[in-house]
């Protein structure tokens, strides 16, 4: 299947990725397995499509293709409710304010000491809390170190989506890791 | 992004802020107005906290080599000369027996642009089955450099990477293609990075590549060729690339 140059191609563009694209499937679907499987699936698309790579970042064309596959792969094995952005936009229209998203309902501050006294576990388990649309943003920049205009180009939605998106996931975060009573 | 108004800061432009994603101008007013609230300044804490912790706790996956082999066969990537397989790998263990050396033997099967870049893997290598992955282990380039110094007619650019969570742990010289070259040893959680830089006619672009599983980056700067190489993932490993560049 396909040429040697499309192999060329693919080894170019694609391989060098593959552990950026395994992180970001991890993180939207949840667990490594499916990640696994979800990478495969990208893989042969990205293969398919690779003469529709036009130049610019491989690494975000490569993460906009595992993106798209993760979520193909949720709608046909997950209850489709779990990927419904419906209820979207009530979360992301809410007002980020200071005085509710950053206490919790003790009233408490968080403290960016107890942020960041965080354990491994504690992250991991936030993170994999948030809503699917913030958790993606997140991860895009906080662990994979992507900029706005690259998760915007990821993601299709404007820089300033990128930018609430991002400020409400790690808001959550801070609720859910930084206002622990003692 | 620019911030045109008298009306009290919006919340969300700590956060792009804090990822350095406002211009110039903005960022400036930006620090201004974090510093004289109290509540700004806890929000850009929080986020700086947030990130330290999750780049310590949250590392990227790493790519299996098993998983690499199942998406390389079943688009049919590997083929004989590519690869090694079994029997290449059982003939250069023949052939490092008869010659001494199985790097000799994987430098002869490659195009001569690649020569370097192998040669720098498998020094990357040695290093690491060395006690010590450095000659000289200080986290302090005011040592480093110095050291380098005493040893090689060329010293190189030696950078502080520490705040960018790439510690400098030491340096070594290495003899790639017969040259005593510098080689500088950074770490990034349990990686090492090896950045060694050679004379400008051997390097690259910008460019990322994978050698028998280990990533490579490229960049030229000062009349020399730098290459990092490390079993650190493509991403992490350019962006190590970036922020040397940016300080040396």
């Amino acid at each position: 299947m396909g040429g040697d140059q499309d192999k060329a191609r693919f080894q170019d563009v694609v391989m060098p990725h593959l552990a950026d694209a395994l992180t970001l499937a991890r993180w939207i679907s949840g667990n490594r397995t499916d990640a696994e499987d979800i990478l495969q699936e990208a893989c042969l698309r990205a293969y398919r499509g690779i003469n529709g790579f036009a130049g610019g970042s491989p690494r975000a064309w490569v993460l906009t293709v595992v993106r798209n596959t993760a979520y193909t792969w949720l709608m046909r094995h997950r209850s489709p409710m779990l990927v419904s952005i419906e209820d979207l936009s009530a979360t992301e229209s809410a007002e980020i304010e200071l005085t509710d998203g950053g206490a919790d309902a003790t009233g408490l501050t968080p403290e960016a000491e107890l942020i960041a006294k965080a354990d491994a576990e504690q992250l991991k388990c936030a993170i994999a809390a948030l809503p699917l649309v913030f958790r993606e943003t997140l991860v895009l920049r906080d662990v994979q170190g992507l900029n706005y205009r690259e998760i915007a180009d990821i993601t299709g939605v404007p820089i300033g989506t990128v930018m609430s998106r991002l400020a409400r996931a790690r808001r959550h975060l801070f609720k859910a890791i930084g206002a622990k009573k003692q | 992004m620019t911030i045109t108004s008298n009306t009290p800061m919006d919340p969300v432009l700590v956060h792009a802020y804090a990822d350095n994603e406002l211009d110039a101008t903005s960022a400036l007013g930006a620090a201004r107005e974090i510093e004289s609230s109290p509540e700004l300044k806890a929000e850009l804490d929080r986020t700086e906290a947030l990130r330290t912790a999750i780049r310590e706790h949250v590392a990227p996956e790493e790519l299996p080599i098993n998983l690499r082999t199942k998406i390389e066969s079943s688009l049919g990537l590997t083929k004989p000369g590519n690869h090694p397989t079994w029997r290449a790998l059982a003939a250069s263990v023949v052939l490092a027996l008869a010659i001494g050396s199985a790097s000799t033997w994987f430098v002869t099967q490659q195009p001569p642009g690649d020569r370097t870049t192998t040669a720098l893997v498998d020094s990357h290598i040695r290093a690491l089955m060395a006690a010590q992955p450095a000659d000289v282990m200080s986290s302090e380039r005011h040592t480093v450099k110095p050291w380098f110094a005493g040893r090689l007619p060329v010293s190189p650019v030696v950078v502080d990477l520490t705040a960018d969570g790439f510690p400098l742990i030491g340096g070594r010289v290495d003899v790639i293609a017969t040259a005593p070259t510098p080689t500088l040893v950074y770490g990034r959680r349990k990686h090492i990075i090896s950045v060694f830089a050679t004379p400008d006619a051997d390097g690259g672009k910008d460019a990322v590549r994978t050698v028998n599983g280990y990533n490579v980056v490229t960049w030229r700067s000062g009349g020399q060729s730098y290459w990092a190489v490390s079993d650190l993932n493509a991403a992490e490993l350019q962006q190590f690339a970036q922020k040397f560049q940016a300080a040396s």
